[in-house]
């Protein structure tokens, strides 16, 4: 008993010494949606990884807004625009935060933006909700995103499968709004390029079994299957009916499915050769391969023990960096300022902010120089949308060690 | 072929599922008196007990099934004792919230314990025997109608040569009068517990052999199991399973193509197929196809 009154008087003290050096400069605090749970659960601790890398070099490196502490608030989006509502609603009216980065998914971002955010005023900067129609949100300048729109992953896919030698695909995406938006811009530009869609088929994750929608449209005798779809949803379960039922034997898909438990569930032998998945590349490229800004992050996220190739840690750094960075530039945590900031910070001419490089950041704001950040997953310049433009992709198949191999 | 392989096999299999499912739902039912509705999460306990045996020890899932059964038999046993007993006299619609309420904290106990990722028994995937170059036919597929048809003759055997079964039976056509005739009637809400938790557990079971374990997995098969339940009659085994294996075969039937080339169905609406079974029946025979109970 008196030890644990010595422990709470010792903890009241450093408490009290704490709020003394906090009282000087205001601690900031950004929400950080993301799909924690739910079926893209196994890709969303990388990507938090490199939120909290960001924040972790800002504080480093002489805090927000004059010594504060940059301060990312999780909330659990769950891929799910009920769920992310909820934890919208809970940042914003709770948390009071200035701005949120995320959530993950694109019917997250949707649901949270369209009932939460745009209302309240809070700018919203998604690294990974990538499907088209976030573009024509009535958002009055409040959503961004530092995921390039699948407008471009779905034409890299098509112009894959097509240039792989695949004439005719059939396609099945999952009922959402990131898979529908991927799945309905893949067939347009598959046909495009003169291949035919066989079939396509918007099902509902979460079944047990797909094996009737799926020889339905084996009926249609295409080469290969597009699956568009989120791993933990639905994705595993139609491989795995597929190469049961021997219904199809080539797959193409996209980041939504890139988790290795994929490979684990199925087996690599299983599905070496077979698959292919399309991500945003995640470095941007320099003049001959990756270029100073994704080294610089990658070299940082290594040293914390993180994989930077996983799909959109990178962009999740940028977010989590833009996001200080506007807020600095604004000069207080005032929602109203941050969406003009985020354009000022993030779009050229300015002097060059690679990651990382906090301190020269906050010195060249606070002697009133405009800067320009080049983020590790591209140079990152908002247009009118709030959008990234084109991006390159990589294609992954599974390697000779049983994770995700990008292929030459 | 295609109508074989993909609608008419997967159909009977899901269809024994569902039965082995509906069986314990009508026996509590029937018994008790009450919808009980953590059934389903007893399902998915089941098939996640079985997933720690078999990645303990790494057997064939199936020889686990009589552990795993027993296992969650305990659990459920324990359930009824800390909830529902003190609750016997209770009105019912009191038990039903708090079978309710129950479902919410085993389904929550469970993602706690093993987490929310989906999983599967064995990795990879499994072949069927290819027969006449067209059928083809999963070898678990025959064992799990194989293993669920002899549950099925278990509780047959149980429920017309034994002296519980015969209890049971009097309970679930008049506690009132059973009890008059000095049938022990805590021992028969022990014993139908014990059949209800022991099937459903195999339910789940067959279900994340067949396909893969999540924890939502009993919580989806409640809706056509209670549909079965319904279809039978109320406090109809036999009922039971004969609306599992209904519901199990016209839910995979109505997406095959039957006039042209498109599915009848489209897919996604396959479990609306279960519900509106379970409507017309409330509305045109609340009895069942096996002249069951009515409330």
């Amino acid at each position: 008993m008196k030890h644990i009154r010595h422990l709470a008087a010792a903890g009241a003290a450093a408490l009290l010494a704490a709020g003394g050096s906090a009282a000087i400069a205001a601690d900031v605090k950004v929400g950080s949606a993301a799909g924690i749970t739910g079926p893209i659960e196994g890709l969303v601790p990388p990507i938090l990884a490199g939120r909290n890398l960001a924040a972790t070099h800002v504080n480093e490196q002489g805090g927000i807004l004059g010594g504060g502490t940059y301060m990312l608030v999780p909330g659990d989006s769950q891929c799910n625009p009920k769920a992310a509502v909820d934890a919208g609603t809970k940042l914003v009216n709770v948390e009071q935060v200035v701005a949120v980065i995320g959530p993950s998914c694109s019917g997250a971002t949707n649901g949270m933006a369209q009932s939460v955010t745009i209302p309240a005023g809070v700018v919203t900067l998604s690294d990974s909700a990538t499907a088209p129609m976030i573009s024509f949100l009535e958002d009055g300048d409040l959503v961004f995103r530092a995921a390039p729109s699948d407008g471009y992953q779905s034409s890299a896919l098509a112009r894959f499968a097509w240039d792989a030698g695949l004439r005719k695909i059939a396609v099945t995406y999952a009922n959402d709004d990131y898979n529908a938006g991927l799945g309905e811009a893949f067939v347009a530009a598959f046909e495009q390029i003169g291949g035919t869609i066989t079939g396509k088929q918007a099902h509902e994750p979460d079944r047990q079994s797909y094996r009737s929608e799926l020889s339905t449209l084996a009926g249609g005798g295409a080469d290969a299957l597009a699956v568009f779809a989120y791993f933990g949803g639905s994705g595993i379960t139609i491989l795995r009916n597929s190469l049961e039922n021997a219904l199809f034997d080539r797959f193409l898909g996209a980041d939504g499915m890139m988790d290795n438990s994929v490979i684990e569930q199925l087996g690599a032998d299983t599905l070496r050769g077979k698959i292919t998945l399309s991500q945003p590349a995640p470095e941007a490229e320099g003049d001959s391969g990756p270029g100073e800004s994704y080294t610089a992050f990658a070299e940082a996220f290594m040293a914390a023990g993180h994989e930077p190739t996983a799909p959109y840690v990178s962009h999740g750094y940028d977010v989590a960096f833009l996001m200080a960075l506007a807020i600095e530039k604004a000069g207080a945590a005032d929602r109203g300022k941050i969406s003009a900031a985020l354009r000022e910070v993030a779009n050229a001419p300015g002097m060059v902010i690679r990651p990382g490089e906090w301190q020269k950041a906050r010195e060249a704001i606070a002697a009133g120089e405009d800067i320009n950040y080049e983020g590790a997953s591209g140079a990152i310049e908002f247009d009118e949308n709030g959008d990234v433009s084109g991006a390159t992709y990589t294609f992954n198949g599974v390697g000779d060690d049983g994770t995700w191999t990008p292929m030459k | 072929m295609e109508f074989v392989n993909f609608h008419l096999i997967p159909g009977l299999v899901l269809g024994s599922i569902y039965a082995l499912g509906a069986i314990g739902v009508t026996l509590t039912f029937g018994i008790l008196r009450f919808a009980n509705f953590a059934h389903g999460e007893t399902m998915t306990l089941g098939a996640y007990l079985t997933l720690t045996l078999v990645l303990l020890a790494g057997w064939h899932p199936l020889l686990f099934l009589p552990v795993a059964m027993a296992l969650t038999a305990l659990f459920v046993l324990g359930m009824d004792r800390v909830f529902f007993r003190p609750l016997r006299r209770a009105p019912t619609i009191i038990l039903v919230i708090s079978s309710f309420g129950l479902m919410l904290m085993v389904r929550s106990l469970v993602q706690v314990v093993w987490g929310v990722k989906l999983q599967s028994f064995s990795k990879g995937i499994a072949l069927p025997w290819v027969f006449f170059d067209s059928l083809r036919v999963f070898p678990k597929h025959v064992v799990i109608a194989a293993a669920a048809l002899a549950l099925m003759l278990g509780v047959h055997v149980l429920l017309r040569h034994t002296r519980t079964g015969k209890a049971m039976r009097a309970m679930s056509d008049s506690p009132e009068l059973a009890r008059l005739t000095g049938i022990d009637t805590e021992r028969v809400i022990r014993a139908t517990w014990i059949v209800g938790a022991g099937l459903a557990a195999a339910a789940g079971i067959f279900l994340a052999y067949d396909t893969h374990v999540e924890t939502l997995m009993g919580f989806k098969m409640l809706l056509p199991v209670f549909a079965a339940a319904l279809l039978g009659g109320i406090g109809r085994p036999y009922g039971a399973m004969a609306g599992g294996l209904v519901i199990g075969v016209v839910e995979e039937l109505s997406t095959y193509a039957w006039i042209g080339s498109e599915p009848l169905l489209p897919p996604g609406y396959k479990a609306g197929v279960a519900f509106a079974i379970m409507v017309a029946m409330l509305i045109w025979r609340p009895s069942g196809l096996f002249r069951g109970r009515v409330f």
